[in-house]
């Protein structure tokens, strides 16, 4: 008697754990809506809806980050636009958090589960589609005019010839500049054929204004400085990719040029002057006479700012050159419905419909020629000068695409904040990081 | 007698000093919860928001279904604390009160899986979860949990210490050692369980990157996911963000005041050894 | 206490959940982590599609990152956080919990003001340090100054960026080590401090004899603890200063993490975290041999 029950209990105990542990699969708050509907994994999910009887039914599992925030609302909008037009297919909307994102997804593609298409940004795309991850999109270009896409957004997402993703949205980075802050200095407003030098003087001018007023912001980091380095005549690798070229006088010059904004006249404030301060609340407190920065700030700006503002295109020196930032829509490798996806992106990159919501919410900007739809994002103001946006989009230059991207990046980054620092010479720092990237970083 | 007015007085000195350095940062927290966006980084700093503005909790509470992602929320985090407590003093009592073959080498080993990072980790655990069939259930998320070193580590230590005669005594009895657990260790472990429960709970509850990867179906979403949806690429609202931590700290306060009455049962436990 | 025959099924069923978890979501994952750190896998590719088969590099991945110089650096900056934070995080979470320990008026509030930290997620953590420690506009600088001393530029110094990171650590993990210190001196007997009270010691040798030798367990068990974790910070670098200024601050784990889930480049990472394993797992086996001396575990 008493043997079995001691042994009753101990294994009441181990079952009772276990049972504990089992119920969250039946006894979640949310069970019903749960694993049997959605699948186990995403693709299992989109395969059934493949193979289904009724032919008609597709679904295509799409995940992103960018309509996290305020802008669920229009993606799912899109959606039903999309399926309005495309009455055999339907869209499965996962937004996530932007925090995160990349580590999920790289989780999931790398155990066979991502989604049927998805988004990912620019540093990412590079080394995904190098990885062979993505599928290529041309074998359903047929009968898709991608002239209606802007060239140079449609061009960041190809790569070694192929074309791996379509343009969500994109922004381009110009020159914000304060009004009241030029008027005080006595300066002239910038206009299409400043050059550093006057980006400089008037820098100093504003600069002299107070302690705490500062000429320009402009961060000393990666997308920065190749764009810069063009600016000045240099490029960060040779014609064919095949080497790094940092330590070029060219080069050099950009970056003493970058540097002695903070450290000789300091303009632009260091590291421990902004001290944490992010710079557009250096801007909108009106502190800041000039800032360089995506486009994706007007929403912010025109609602938080009481001086008068405006943008240009941001000078050059001895060339312009101006960049953007893109979010791309991909479609995974081992996709059943890939035909289906590709509807799906082809819609939200180059359809007017998606393009107008998408300029009507002010979510980025749509990455198409439509000079309709462009239009009225002309008409909202401020800025003033929104044209300049499009005017940029003339002397948009690419990052180089290497497959290593994050690794590059964050190698170059690491030195030109050493120099930015002043714990060495911009000289140095670009000496240092060529030698680093020819070690770490492999070029064929 | 000099003794009776500056020790309380010394005490009441340091405690409150240690408090001022935890506080401080607290205060610093809720000041920004209150602040309007453009406030947030005013020169001089403001350590009183000059006008009041809720947006930050407006913000938080427009999250769509906040109450389901509060209950998704409590039940994972109950239950994670439930399994690690059960399993981590089962396996504990034995480790500190059983002598068998091969004994240290299992603790070592045990030991040793605290030693290797997460990150490398983290994609072969998802592939042993989707091995299970356990991707997007809860199920997945706490399952890990019923392992866990460090809290078998700290019970142990504690369990370590409870003198042997009182096993002995019972064993003597006849008890089983289902009856000894349960009767003697687990009464006289309750302050250090309560610890552990705040602990775990805290870590279930804030816990970001495991849920993120296990879960798509949006209605089993918890709240750090729901309030990271707050931010986005290009932009982080830090009132928002204040005050979406503030919110979720509320639970575990109240997990922990809970707890709280059992950190003393030791001293009376504890006197009856020796 | 022995065991006996009937005791055996017994330790089996004690042991069986925590070991299945043991197996299943820690020996496994480490397994297979380790097999990888011998491959070139970049962490993204399935298995099943061309190539997604990683190749075998043999030691390739650890000879590169031990000559390398970027391993030393990152040694050298984990130390100096190991090294700052170790003796602080004692001293300052044990006088706590000796203060919590004492039988005055108002001390449970003490104690729940002293975990509030411990409840906060690091997110919100670091960022509060973030702002309370920038030069221009936080409060740390602006406290040093009301006592006319110019503090440093924190966050942006590569001299002050990890005593920084020290400080919010402290911050957060007092109140819990504070907490088991405090479990630990609750289960002494107070017999013993009757004792020596009749014997007429003084509070010094109450604390020598008798309070840190019966806590012996428990602060062996906080040093433990402290090593294995500090030697892992991580989510308070990210945020605080994401390695920066200029690599002042670049940790361990934070590589690990990069190479994981940035570089795409999951062998090296794994071969860089059995590295760091084999480091924690010689000083831990250290303070295991070393207990002998000075933990007891019998009063």
């Amino acid at each position: 008697m008493k043997w079995s029950m001691k042994w009753m209990k101990v294994l009441l105990l181990t079952v009772a754990v276990l049972a504990v542990a089992a119920a969250g699969c039946s006894g979640g708050p949310s069970a019903e809506t749960g694993a049997e509907q959605t699948g186990g994994s995403p693709q299992q999910g989109s395969s059934e809806g493949g193979a289904e009887s009724d032919a008609e039914a597709v679904t295509v599992k799409f995940t992103n980050f960018s309509a996290s925030g305020d802008n669920e609302k229009y993606l799912q909008q899109m959606k039903e636009a999309f399926e309005k037009e495309h009455s055999h297919i339907k869209i499965d909307i996962e937004t996530l958090p932007y925090e995160g994102y990349f580590t999920q997804m790289q989780t999931r593609v790398a155990s066979g589960t991502a989604p049927d298409a998805y988004e990912l940004n620019y540093e990412n795309f590079v080394s995904y589609a190098k990885k062979g991850v993505l599928k290529d999109l041309t074998e359903f270009f047929d009968g898709f005019d991608t002239s209606v896409l802007n060239s140079n957004a449609l061009e960041a997402f190809a790569a070694d010839g192929k074309q791996y993703g379509l343009p969500a949205s994109f922004s381009n980075v110009v020159l914000f500049y304060n009004k009241d802050l030029f008027d005080q200095a006595g300066a002239e407003y910038p206009t299409n054929d400043w050059t550093w030098q006057d980006v400089q003087e008037a820098a100093e001018k504003i600069r002299a204004l107070g302690d705490q007023i500062y000429g320009i912001y402009q961060p000393i980091q990666f997308w920065e400085f190749y764009k810069m380095v063009r600016q000045n005549g240099g490029s960060l690798m040779n014609e064919d990719m095949t080497q790094f070229t940092l330590d070029t006088p060219e080069n050099i010059e950009t970056l003493e040029y970058m540097v002695g904004r903070v450290l000789d006249t300091n303009v632009m404030p260091t590291e421990a002057q902004m001290a944490g301060m992010g710079d557009w609340d250096l801007f909108k407190s009106g502190r800041l006479g000039m800032l360089v920065t995506g486009i994706w700030a007007f929403p912010d700006f025109s609602e938080n700012i009481d001086f008068q503002w405006d943008i240009e295109v941001e000078p050059g020196n001895t060339a312009k050159a101006t960049h953007f930032f893109s979010n791309g829509l991909v479609i995974n490798q081992n996709s059943k419905v890939a035909e289906a996806a590709f509807e799906w992106l082809k819609f939200m990159s180059s359809s007017k419909e998606a393009a107008q919501i998408r300029v009507d919410a002010g979510w980025e900007l749509p990455a198409i020629n439509d000079e309709d739809v462009l239009e009225s994002y002309l008409q909202v103001t401020p800025p003033d000068n929104k044209k300049a946006v499009f005017e940029s989009l003339d002397y948009l230059v690419t990052p180089p695409v290497v497959e290593q991207n994050a690794e590059m990046t964050d190698i170059i980054n690491l030195h030109l904040e050493a120099a930015r620092d002043g714990a060495i010479t911009p000289a140095e720092a670009l000496r240092e990081a060529q030698k680093a990237l020819e070690e770490k970083i492999n070029l064929q | 007698m000099l003794k009776r007015i500056y020790q309380p007085a010394l005490f009441y000195l340091a405690a409150t000093a240690i408090a001022l350095f935890v506080l401080i940062p607290f205060f610093w927290m809720i000041s920004t919860s209150l602040k309007s966006k453009g406030a947030l980084t005013a020169v001089p700093i403001q350590w009183i928001p000059e006008e009041i503005s809720f947006e930050g909790y407006r913000k938080v509470f427009e999250v769509f279904p906040f109450g389901l992602t509060i209950l998704n929320s409590a039940f994972v985090s109950i239950m994670t604390t439930l399994v690690r407590l059960m399993s981590s003093a089962m396996a504990a009592y034995v480790f500190a009160k059983m002598h068998f073959k091969g004994r240290n080498a299992w603790f070592a080993l045990i030991l040793a899986t605290m030693m290797i990072p997460q990150q490398v980790t983290f994609i072969p655990l998802f592939l042993v979860m989707k091995q299970l069939h356990l991707i997007n259930t809860f199920t997945g998320l706490i399952m890990p949990s019923i392992f866990n070193a460090f809290a078998i580590f700290m019970l142990v230590q504690h369990m370590r210490t409870v003198n042997d005669a009182y096993i002995d005594a019972a064993a003597i009895d006849g008890a089983s050692h289902a009856t000894i657990f349960f009767r003697i260790m687990i009464p006289l472990s309750a302050p250090i369980l309560a610890t552990l429960a705040v602990i775990t709970f805290m870590e279930a509850w804030n816990d970001y990157l495991w849920p993120l990867v296990m879960l798509s179906d949006q209605n089993k979403m918890t709240l750090p996911l729901a309030l990271s949806k707050l931010s986005g690429q290009y932009s982080t609202d830090y009132n928002t963000l204040m005050a979406g931590s503030l919110i979720s700290i509320v639970p575990i306060v109240i997990v922990f005041l809970a707890a709280q009455r059992h950190f003393k049962v030791g001293i009376q436990v504890g006197g009856v050894k020796g | 206490m022995q065991i006996t025959k009937r005791g055996r099924l017994a330790v089996i069923l004690f042991l069986l959940p925590c070991l299945t978890g043991l197996v299943l979501f820690s020996v496994i994952p480490v397994l297979y982590a380790f097999l990888l750190s011998f491959t070139d896998w970049d962490g993204l590719k399935p298995v099943d599609l061309p190539g997604g088969v990683p190749s075998f590099v043999g030691l390739d991945n650890y000879i590169s990152i031990l000559s390398g110089e970027e391993f030393w650096r990152v040694l050298r900056n984990t130390a100096v956080y190991v090294v700052l934070y170790i003796p602080v995080i004692l001293i300052a979470s044990m006088s706590a919990a000796l203060l919590l320990n004492r039988p005055y008026r108002g001390v449970g509030l003490y104690r729940v003001l002293f975990y509030i930290p411990v409840l906060t997620s690091w997110v919100a953590g670091s960022l509060i340090f973030k702002s309370l420690l920038s030069p221009e506009y936080g409060g740390v600088n602006e406290l040093l100054g009301w006592i006319g001393v110019e503090g440093p530029g924190w966050l942006y110094d590569p001299v002050w960026a990890m005593p920084g990171i020290v400080l919010a650590s402290i911050w957060k993990d007092m109140g819990f080590f504070a907490l088991i210190f405090l479990g630990g001196l609750q289960s002494i007997d107070p017999v013993y401090y009757e004792a020596a009270k009749i014997d007429g010691a003084n509070v010094w040798q109450r604390m020598k004899h008798i309070t840190l030798p019966l806590l012996s367990p428990v602060t062996f068990f906080v040093i433990v603890i402290c090593l294995i974790f500090s030697f892992q910070l991580f989510p308070q670098v990210m945020i605080m200063t994401d390695g920066g200024p200029h690599g002042a601050t670049q940790v361990m784990v934070e590589r690990i993490y990069r190479y994981s889930f940035n570089y795409f480049k999951m062998g090296y990472a794994s071969a860089f975290s059995f590295i760091l394993f084999a480091i924690i797992f010689l000083f831990t086996w250290l303070q295991l041999k070393l207990q002998k001396k000075w933990v007891h575990y019998d009063a």
